[in-house]
């Protein structure tokens, strides 16, 4: 482990005040030995960096898919008092309410066999992906105003889905507090023919076979079964929310001064969370966020379409469940020195992992908790976890989001040849469909840190409940 | 004068150099092209755009994101870029051709420049600066 950060606990790590600058609380992360190797020391400073904000509540905590990003560290989560605290979009990232849905199918294995190739390519037609993919829905300016508000409802309501699909969102999939005042035109520009896309980078759509039930009183509960083709998306906000993260961004920077906070990284951008600069930057993410989950809405309806029509299924039988948000800021209510407090929660490539009973979680699943998606990284394992107490104690109610990279991207594209990497997990029984090769190298299995051991560690922190694993048959990505 | 890549686990870094501010600007530019599409040739497209700012990395960021701007919103792969600079004022005049998925689909998708270690530095006989783009 670095020098300077104190183990305090089996997988629990402190980062004492003092360890950078101004620090107003200690920070905290969860890390097995064999994943502490692994850990940049940048992605420490940036963990520190985050306690010395304003109204920042008990912990910078992260996860152990923790690593170095810019303003928050990548797997960051923290609290901030609303009155005295601040919000940051360097919190919550460039692609606002990037996120994750699992559908499962009434299909097995065994009914794809022969025919896979095809559905990949069907799916890689039905869905736009990639860079410049331009959707085939069209949007008003006035219609967007309302995706930004409604989120998953309205694609439900123009026919994108089923209501059943929106109590299976978190915030049944539309936040409230979204202000499309707070969006700019340059940000409708891009988002109105994105609407519907996946984009690209780590963005996928992925069929799935679910190969081992953990947790069977959960897995029953969130409708999952041993054997049982699942497919998961995973995209966000598209251009749309990227601008409101770069024009917000801007904003609080030049409000620094009135605020009189001082950073030690401009990233951190901030202002009080009642502001009007505050403010504007919450109706705005939240404008995005939505957007981000009618996208979702949009993209899983395309795939049931394809399902549907190649296999004969009922559209119906295809059956949402969850979908969970890895990059967002929220006002949530949560137990502060033993009382309940509204607090502004950001997680930046972290996922809510509410346990039994917490608020804002689907009835049906009250009693085991929110299911929380883990993607894996491209031939590797995916996994359904449960939420739990302990999270809403330790983590204001968070877990990881995925596997975390340990390989930088120039040096994947050295040691990976794209084409090669596509035949071999073809091999493996793995189709993928990329728009182009070099797109594949950069997201080998073997650049990310082993999905399992990430999930090993927050199972055993206790941070999430193991449910299920799925793994990959076939992902198209951009 | 040049512009490499170096190591980044999550996002791309580059290290980009120029013997003036105006050069520095420039091989940014180049150097987010180079990482969302590859190779780029000057087929005829230009756009024109002004911007002011409170500093010069401000003014770099408001720079790139209006490049990432527009060929989000109209496909254009740009490959030169003809700026004034005058204190943190820029004027800048892009040029390139339409995006091709047959040969701009080899890069990465950038969604933002971020502010996090980026400084302009005067070196013995250039100028400096780190981005970090976020893919």
């Amino acid at each position: 482990m670095l020098e300077g950060i104190n183990k305090i606990g089996d997988l629990e790590w402190e980062v004492p005040i003092g360890y950078v600058a101004n620090m107003r609380v200690p920070g905290r992360f969860f890390l097995s030995r064999a994943l502490a190797e692994t850990l940049e020391e940048g992605a420490v400073r940036q963990l520190a960096n985050v306690a010395t904000l304003p109204g920042i509540v008990k912990h910078s905590l992260a996860m152990p898919d923790i690593h170095w990003g810019y303003g928050f560290p990548i797997g960051g989560v923290a609290a901030f008092d609303m009155t005295e605290g601040v919000i940051s979009p360097g919190g919550v990232g460039f692609d606002i309410n990037c996120g994750v849905r699992l559908i499962t199918t009434p299909l097995s294995e065994a009914d794809l066999a022969g025919r896979k190739r095809d559905l990949i390519e069907r799916l890689f037609a039905a869905v736009p992906t990639g860079v410049g993919a331009k959707s085939t829905l069209r949007v008003s300016n006035r219609e967007l105003s309302e995706v930004m508000v409604n989120g998953a409802r309205w694609a439900v309501e123009r026919g994108f889905g089923t209501g059943a699909d929106l109590a299976r969102c978190e915030e049944e999939g539309a936040m409230p507090g979204a202000d499309p005042d707070a969006v700019s035109a340059k940000a409708r520009q891009r988002g109105a023919p994105q609407l519907g896309t996946l984009g690209a980078g780590n963005h996928f759509l992925e069929i799935q076979v679910v190969k081992e039930i953990v947790d069977p009183e959960a897995a029953r509960v969130f409708g999952i079964v041993e054997g049982q083709v699942c497919f998961m998306v995973h995209c966000g906000s598209r251009g749309l929310g990227h601008q409101v993260a770069t024009d917000h961004l801007r904003i609080l920077e030049s409000a620094l001064g009135k605020y009189r906070i001082q950073l030690p990284d401009r990233q951190l951008a901030c202002a009080p969370v009642d502001s009007p600069e505050g403010r504007a930057y919450y109706g705005g993410m939240a404008s995005a966020a939505n957007y981000a989950w009618a996208n979702r809405q949009v993209i899983m309806h395309e795939a049931r379409k394809v399902f549907a029509e190649m296999y004969g299924i009922d559209y119906d039988e295809m059956r949402l469940v969850y979908d969970v948000a890895h990059n967002v800021a929220k006002f949530e209510r949560h137990d502060v020195d033993g009382a309940q407090a509204e607090v502004c929660v950001h997680r930046k490539g972290a996922t809510r992992a509410f346990g039994p009973g917490a608020p804002g979680i689907p009835h049906a699943y009250a009693a085991v908790g929110q299911p929380v998606l883990i993607p894996g990284s491209m031939g590797t394992s995916s996994y359904l976890l449960h939420g739990t107490t302990t999270a809403m104690q330790k983590t204001w109610g968070s877990t990881c989001h995925g596997a975390g990279r340990v390989l930088s991207r120039s040096k994947a594209k050295k040691e990976v040849r794209g084409k090669e990497l596509r035949l071999q997990l073809a091999e493996e029984g793995i189709l993928v469909r990329a728009s182009h090769d070099s797109v594949l190298a950069e997201e080998a299995p073997e650049v990310y840190k082993p999905s399992h051991e990430v999930v090993r560690v927050v199972h055993e922190a206790g941070l999430s409940g193991i449910v299920a694993r799925l793994n990959p048959l076939g992902v198209i990505k951009g | 004068m040049s512009f490499e890549e170096l190591d980044h686990t999550a996002d791309v870094l580059m290290r980009v150099r120029g013997a003036t501010i105006t050069e520095l600007f420039a091989d940014a530019g180049r150097a987010m092209f180079h990482v969302m599409y590859g190779p780029c040739e000057d087929r005829g497209v230009e756009r024109r755009f002004s911007l002011e700012a409170e500093d010069l990395e401000s003014l770099l960021i408001d720079y790139l994101s209006e490049l990432l701007f527009i060929t989000d919103v109209e496909n254009i792969v740009f490959c030169t870029f003809d700026l004034d600079i005058q204190g943190t004022r820029l004027s800048a005049t892009a040029r390139g051709e339409p995006f091709d998925p047959a040969r701009h689909s080899a890069g990465a998708l950038i969604k933002g420049i971020s502010y996090f270690g980026l400084e302009i530095v005067k070196e013995e006989e250039a100028y400096a600066v780190d981005i970090i783009f976020d893919i």
